[in-house]
């Protein structure tokens, strides 16, 4: 997230989770129309939820516990017992006054714990949602004669608690942020090996697609790997390359011609005929570059290049090899 | 910093020892066209390892001795380009039309040796 919003999400550590500073609390509650006269009125009621407090919590959990997905949540008694303090002292809190950092970092961890168990947006936002229903059947019957100020109380109850449930939700967006950043590094992690196929032959498969990091980062590794190797001919394969637009295209003619001034020939192989239409249609010029259909295609021209001659031995004759190899041993020779 | 170039059997070697102004590039240039007229040598092999950067100019330069050395009916073959100095030349467009490229020195001289069993494997890029 943007900095200068204060909201940073939590770096590496995957369990730290966003954060939210001073100016970040003050920018949200601002949004949300959240004044000292909302403070004032949440404070006013706190008694209010002093004495309701665990009938509301009690109608709240026979709630939860009528649904699978979150009766899911709380077969333990014993955890059910623990979970229904904590959620007692959280709905206390809302009527306590002091909406700080302080508040919205604890209200974060509190969304954080619910992520984590798997607990859906769906129930988180119906459980607010079941709050305020609760709430507010008490409060008009509590103001029964005086509705405008029910009203008031519960305008207020309400930005608070969308304030509440903003941050929840920022902990499920980061929680999958994280996921995707992870997964993004992964798939970094994963860059192309160029392995040596015979001394002066290179193979390079690439796999996946290509963007311009990944094709700098490809043709850096594959240049090194020729002057270390002192390759004269790399064999790149495409095959698993999902398509070929104008830029990838033009990341792979300037791997080519890279690899060709350090005096290394590149192949490509791999193009099917949908890649090869792909290139006509778009006019790609792939200029000198010398392409083959299939990899066996390819790594016989790079032999060719470089000067091998592979001769298929016949199995028979192989057979008769070993048999004579036994003959002998058996002679003690 | 002048470049020596050395004469061996009927080919030229000009071996650059480091970075070269744009004044000693165009030195280089018309000692390397000199020496071929003067041997009447059919190739001259530059080597570049030292170097960690070549400019346009200097690929400029390159290409224009490769040019010159043609018509003086003399091949040149550039041999040691680094991997970071590829990867900027390509990011330029600098392709050396003209000259033959060779892994390093030793690759240079076997393409000169065998030219017909190599010359498939370094291409001049024209």
């Amino acid at each position: 997230m943007d900095v200068h919003h204060g909201y940073k999400t939590g770096g590496s550590s995957r369990s730290k989770g966003p954060e939210v500073d001073v100016h970040e609390t003050e920018r949200r509650k601002k949004f949300l129309q959240f004044g000292d006269p909302d403070i004032g009125r949440l404070e006013s009621i706190n008694a209010l939820a002093e004495k309701y407090a665990d009938e509301v919590i009690e109608d709240f959990y026979r709630h939860l516990m009528s649904f699978s997905e979150t009766s899911a949540f709380f077969s333990d008694p014993q955890q059910l017992a623990r979970v229904k303090e904590l959620q007692k002292q959280y709905f206390l809190r809302l009527t306590k006054g002091e909406y700080d950092a302080e508040y919205a970092q604890n209200r974060l961890k509190i969304g954080q714990v619910h992520e984590r168990i798997g607990l859906p947006v769906s129930a988180y936002l119906g459980m607010y949602n079941f709050y305020l229903r609760a709430v507010a059947d008490r409060l008009f019957q509590h103001f029964e004669r005086e509705p405008k100020q029910a009203l008031d109380a519960f305008v207020s109850l309400t930005k608070l608690t969308f304030f509440d449930m903003s941050l929840a939700i920022d902990t499920y967006i980061d929680s999958r942020e994280q996921t995707i950043r992870a997964q993004q590094a992964a798939i970094q992690d994963l860059s192309t090996p160029v392995l040596q196929l015979r001394p002066g032959i290179l193979m390079l498969p690439v796999v996946g697609l290509i963007d311009s990091f990944r094709a700098s980062q490809l043709t850096e590794q594959l240049l090194h790997s020729i002057r270390d190797t002192r390759s004269k001919v790399v064999v790149l394969d495409i095959t698993g390359v999902p398509y070929v637009d104008s830029r990838v295209a033009s990341h792979l003619v300037q791997t080519v011609e890279a690899a060709r001034l350090m005096g290394s020939k590149v192949i490509i192989s791999g193009v099917s005929p949908e890649i090869a239409l792909t290139m006509v249609t778009i006019g790609v010029d792939l200029g000198q570059i010398e392409t083959l259909g299939d990899m066996q295609s390819a790594i016989e021209r790079a032999e060719q290049l470089s000067g091998y001659q592979v001769k298929r031995v016949s199995l028979q004759r192989r057979r008769d090899d070993v048999d004579d190899d036994e003959d002998r041993a058996r002679r003690g020779e | 910093m002048q470049v020596p170039i050395l004469k061996q059997e009927d080919f030229l070697i000009a071996s650059i020892q480091g970075a070269l102004s744009d004044a000693e590039l165009l030195a280089l240039r018309d000692q390397v066209v000199a020496k071929i007229r003067h041997f009447r040598a059919r190739a001259i092999i530059i080597d570049v390892t030292v170097l960690d950067l070549l400019d346009s100019f200097a690929a400029r330069t390159l290409r224009s001795i490769a040019q010159m050395t043609r018509l003086l009916g003399a091949q040149t073959i550039v041999v040691g380009i680094q991997p970071e100095v590829a990867m900027a030349m390509v990011q330029l467009g600098l392709r050396l039309e003209g000259a033959s490229i060779a892994m390093d020195l030793e690759d240079g001289l076997l393409i000169l040796r065998n030219r017909g069993m190599q010359g498939d494997v370094s291409n001049d890029g024209t």
